[in-house]
C-alpha cells in the first residue's frame, strides 16, 4: 500500500470536502472584492428578483442578498470554528484528566458529563439565549463551548483509558514525570485523531447551532451572518409572497457548508485511524455530529 | 432493579439541575431579576397574580437558600407559573396542550424513521461495498449534515408553497371543529404529514448508519459463519442471528437520538407554523415570556429523562445479562 507523508491529499472525500470549506473561506475573506454593496445598506426595492443588478435579488428592506451572503459566511464561520475550539479544548481536558486520573475526580466529572448530556441542548440554549436578550455571535459562541463539550469529554475519556495502559505511559510514570506532564505529552499527542474528529464535528455543530439560535430570534439582528439571514427572510415572510431567493439562499450555503465539512472529517476520521476503517468509522462519525444535536 | 433506581436517581439529579440553572439565571442577569422576569408583563398584569407569580418562582424576602427551595417546592408540586401571553392560562396548560402536538409530531417520526432506517441499515450491511451500500452511506452523510431548518424551509418551499400539494401550517384544518370524527382525524393527519415526514428525512441516516455499522460489526462473529455452514436461507441468518443482536446497541443510540428530535422538532414546528412546543416557544421568545420559556426547558428535560428511562427498561429487557447485575 503506498503511504504519503499527506494522505489526505490523496483522498477523494477529504479533497472534495477540503475544497467546499476552502472556497466558502476565501469568499468570505474576498467579500469586500467581489461586491461593492454594503450587507447591511438598503441599495434596492424591497424583494427584487435576481438580475445583473442584484445577483441574488434583495431582501424584504432592499438588502442585497448576494453581499449579506459572502459577508455573512465571515461570521458563520468566525462562530464556527471559534466555539469549535472552544468546545474541543474544554471536552478534551475534562475528558483526559478524568480518564488519566481516574477515581473521585473521574467520578465526579463522569457525573457533570452525563448529566450534560441528558439535559436537552437546544431547549437549554433557548433559555440561555432568551435570559442574555439579543446574543451577538461571539456570546452565542461562548455558551454553546459551555454547554456543548459533554459528548467530547466522554468519547476522549473513553479513549484515554486505553491509551493510558501502554507501555510508554507507565515508563513515563517510572521516570516520575509530572502528571500534567504525561497528559499533555504522553496521552494527548495520542488522541489526535480523536480530538480532530471533535473539533470538525463540533465546528459543525456550533454553525448549525447558531444559525438555529439566529433564527429562532435570539441573536442580534443587525449582525450579518447566515442564520440572520434565514431569520429575516421568514419574519418577511418571503416564501409566501414567492421571494424564495430570500430564503434559499443561506438554506443552500449551510448546506454546503456542512457538507463540505462532513466529507472533511469522514476523511480525518478514515485516515487518522486505520482501525476505524475496518468498519465503525461511520459510527462514531454519527455519532460525534449528533452528539449535541448536530441536526437541528 | 439496582440498575434502573441508581438511573431514576441519577435522572431525577439531572431534572433539579435544569430546574437549578432556572432558578439562577434571571438572578445572574444584571438588573433586578423580578424586573427581568416579567418586564414583558407591563401594567395589564394584576398585582396580586404578580405577587403569586413571584411567589412562584421563589421570590421571596429571604435568604438564597430559602428562594432556592420555595422554586423546587413549586415546580414538584407542579405549579409552573402563568403565562405572561395567554395571561391567566397558567404555563402547564400552555405546554401541556402543545405537548400533545409534538409528541404526535415526535413519536411517529422518531418511530417511522428508526425502522426505516435500521431496515435499511440492514440491507446496506449485508450488501457491504455494493451500489446500495454507498447509496445508503453517502446519503445517510448528506442527510445528517444538512441543518433541520434548511431541511424543513426546503421542504415547505417545494410542496407547501410551489407545489401546492401540503397545506403549511396548523395542525387540522381550522374551520374544523376538534371532535373524534373522520374528517377532523384525515385533517390531522393530512398537516401533519408534511413536518412529520421531514423529520423523518432528518433522522433516519443518523439510524441507518448506526445500525450498519453494528451489523457489520456483527457479521464477522462464529455464530453467523456457523449459521451459513448449517445451511440457513440468507433472509434468516439476516433477520433472525445478525440484525437482532446488533439492535441492541441501536436502542441505546435511540436514547441519545431523542435529543436530537426534540431539537428538530422545534425548529420544523416554527417552519411548518405547527402548533406544538416548538411554536409555543417561538411566540414565547418574540414575546419574552419568561415563565413560557423557562417551562419549556423543565418540560423537555422531563420528557428526555422519561423517554431515556423508557430506554434504559426496554435496554434490561432486551439485554439478559443487565437483569442480573
Amino acid at each position: 500500500m503506498k503511504t504519503s507523508s499527506f494522505p489526505l491529499i490523496h483522498n477523494r472525500k477529504a479533497m472534495v470536502g477540503a475544497l467546499i470549506v476552502a472556497f466558502i473561506l476565501l469568499v468570505a475573506i474576498a467579500a469586500p472584492l467581489l461586491t461593492t454593496y454594503d450587507p447591511s445598506a438598503r441599495v434596492g426595492r424591497p424583494h427584487q428578483a435576481p438580475s445583473l443588478d442584484h445577483w441574488l435579488g434583495t431582501t424584504r428592506i432592499g438588502q442585497d442578498v448576494f453581499a449579506r451572503l459572502i459577508y455573512g459566511a465571515r461570521t458563520s464561520l468566525a462562530v464556527g470554528f471559534g466555539a469549535g475550539l472552544l468546545i474541543t479544548a474544554v471536552g478534551t481536558a475534562l475528558g483526559i484528566i478524568a480518564g488519566y486520573r481516574g477515581g473521585k475526580v473521574d467520578e465526579v466529572i463522569s457525573f457533570f458529563t452525563n448529566m450534560v448530556l441528558v439535559v436537552p441542548n437546544l431547549p437549554l440554549l433557548l433559555v440561555l439565549a432568551a435570559f442574555i436578550g439579543q446574543a451577538s455571535p461571539w456570546v452565542i459562541a461562548l455558551i454553546l463551548g459551555g454547554t456543548s463539550w459533554a459528548w467530547g469529554a466522554r468519547v476522549t475519556r473513553a479513549e484515554t483509558l486505553s491509551v493510558k495502559q501502554k507501555d510508554y505511559v507507565k515508563s513515563a510514570e517510572m521516570m516520575g514525570e509530572p502528571r500534567w506532564r504525561i497528559m499533555t505529552f504522553e496521552i494527548f499527542p495520542n488522541l489526535i485523531s480523536i480530538v480532530g474528529i471533535n473539533f470538525i464535528g463540533s465546528v459543525i455543530f456550533a454553525i448549525i447551532t447558531q444559525a438555529t439560535l439566529e433564527f429562532l430570534g435570539l441573536g442580534d439582528p443587525k449582525v450579518v451572518s447566515w442564520g440572520t439571514m434565514l431569520y429575516g427572510a421568514q419574519k418577511a415572510s418571503a416564501l409566501s409572497v414567492g421571494a424564495w431567493w430570500d430564503i434559499l439562499t443561506p438554506c443552500f450555503a449551510l448546506a454546503f457548508l456542512g457538507i463540505g465539512l462532513s466529507l472533511l472529517n469522514f476523511a480525518v476520521d478514515e485516515i487518522a485511524n486505520p482501525r476505524l476503517r475496518t468498519g465503525n468509522r461511520l459510527g462514531r462519525w454519527s455519532a460525534l455530529i449528533r452528539s449535541g444535536e448536530g441536526r437541528l | 432493579m439496582a440498575f434502573l433506581l441508581r438511573r431514576l436517581c441519577f435522572y431525577l439529579a439531572a431534572f433539579v439541575a435544569a430546574a437549578t440553572i432556572n432558578f439562577f439565571l434571571p438572578r445572574l442577569m444584571p438588573g433586578d431579576p423580578v424586573q427581568i422576569m416579567f418586564s414583558s408583563a407591563g401594567a395589564e398584569l394584576p398585582p396580586e397574580s404578580l405577587q403569586a407569580l413571584k411567589l412562584t418562582f421563589g421570590f421571596v424576602d429571604g435568604p438564597l437558600w430559602q428562594q432556592y427551595l420555595t422554586y423546587l417546592g413549586s415546580i414538584f408540586s407542579g405549579d409552573l407559573g402563568r403565562s405572561i401571553k395567554y395571561f391567566p392560562l397558567p404555563v402547564t396548560t400552555v405546554l401541556g396542550n402543545a405537548l400533545v402536538w409534538t409528541a404526535g409530531l415526535m413519536g411517529t417520526a422518531t418511530l417511522v424513521s428508526f425502522a426505516l432506517g435500521t431496515f435499511l441499515g440492514i440491507l446496506a450491511a449485508w450488501r457491504r461495498g455494493s451500489l446500495f451500500d454507498v447509496i445508503v452511506s453517502v446519503g445517510a452523510i448528506f442527510a445528517t449534515s444538512v441543518p433541520a431548518v434548511v431541511t424543513s424551509l426546503i421542504v415547505v418551499f417545494t410542496f407547501g408553497f410551489t407545489l401546492g400539494w401540503f397545506p403549511t401550517g396548523y395542525a387540522a384544518d381550522p374551520a374544523l371543529d376538534p371532535a373524534f370524527s373522520l374528517t377532523y382525524f384525515g385533517s390531522v393527519i393530512y398537516h401533519g404529514l408534511l413536518p412529520m415526514l421531514t423529520l423523518c428525512a432528518v433522522l433516519t441516516g443518523g439510524f441507518a448508519v448506526t445500525m450498519r455499522n453494528n451489523m457489520i460489526n456483527l457479521l464477522g462473529e462464529d455464530y453467523i459463519v456457523m449459521a451459513r455452514a448449517k445451511g440457513l436461507s440468507d433472509t434468516r441468518v439476516m433477520l433472525w442471528y445478525a440484525a437482532r443482536n446488533a439492535l441492541l446497541p441501536t436502542v441505546s443510540s435511540l436514547a441519545i437520538a431523542i435529543g436530537t428530535v426534540l431539537g428538530g422538532s422545534l425548529v420544523t414546528e416554527v417552519v411548518f407554523n405547527y402548533p406544538g412546543l416548538g411554536n409555543i416557544l417561538y411566540q414565547a421568545i418574540l414575546a419574552r415570556d419568561y415563565p413560557v420559556i423557562q417551562g419549556q426547558l423543565l418540560i423537555m428535560t422531563a420528557t428526555m429523562l422519561v423517554a431515556n428511562f423508557v430506554v434504559d427498561i426496554s435496554y434490561v429487557l432486551l439485554d439478559p445479562r443487565l437483569k442480573r447485575a
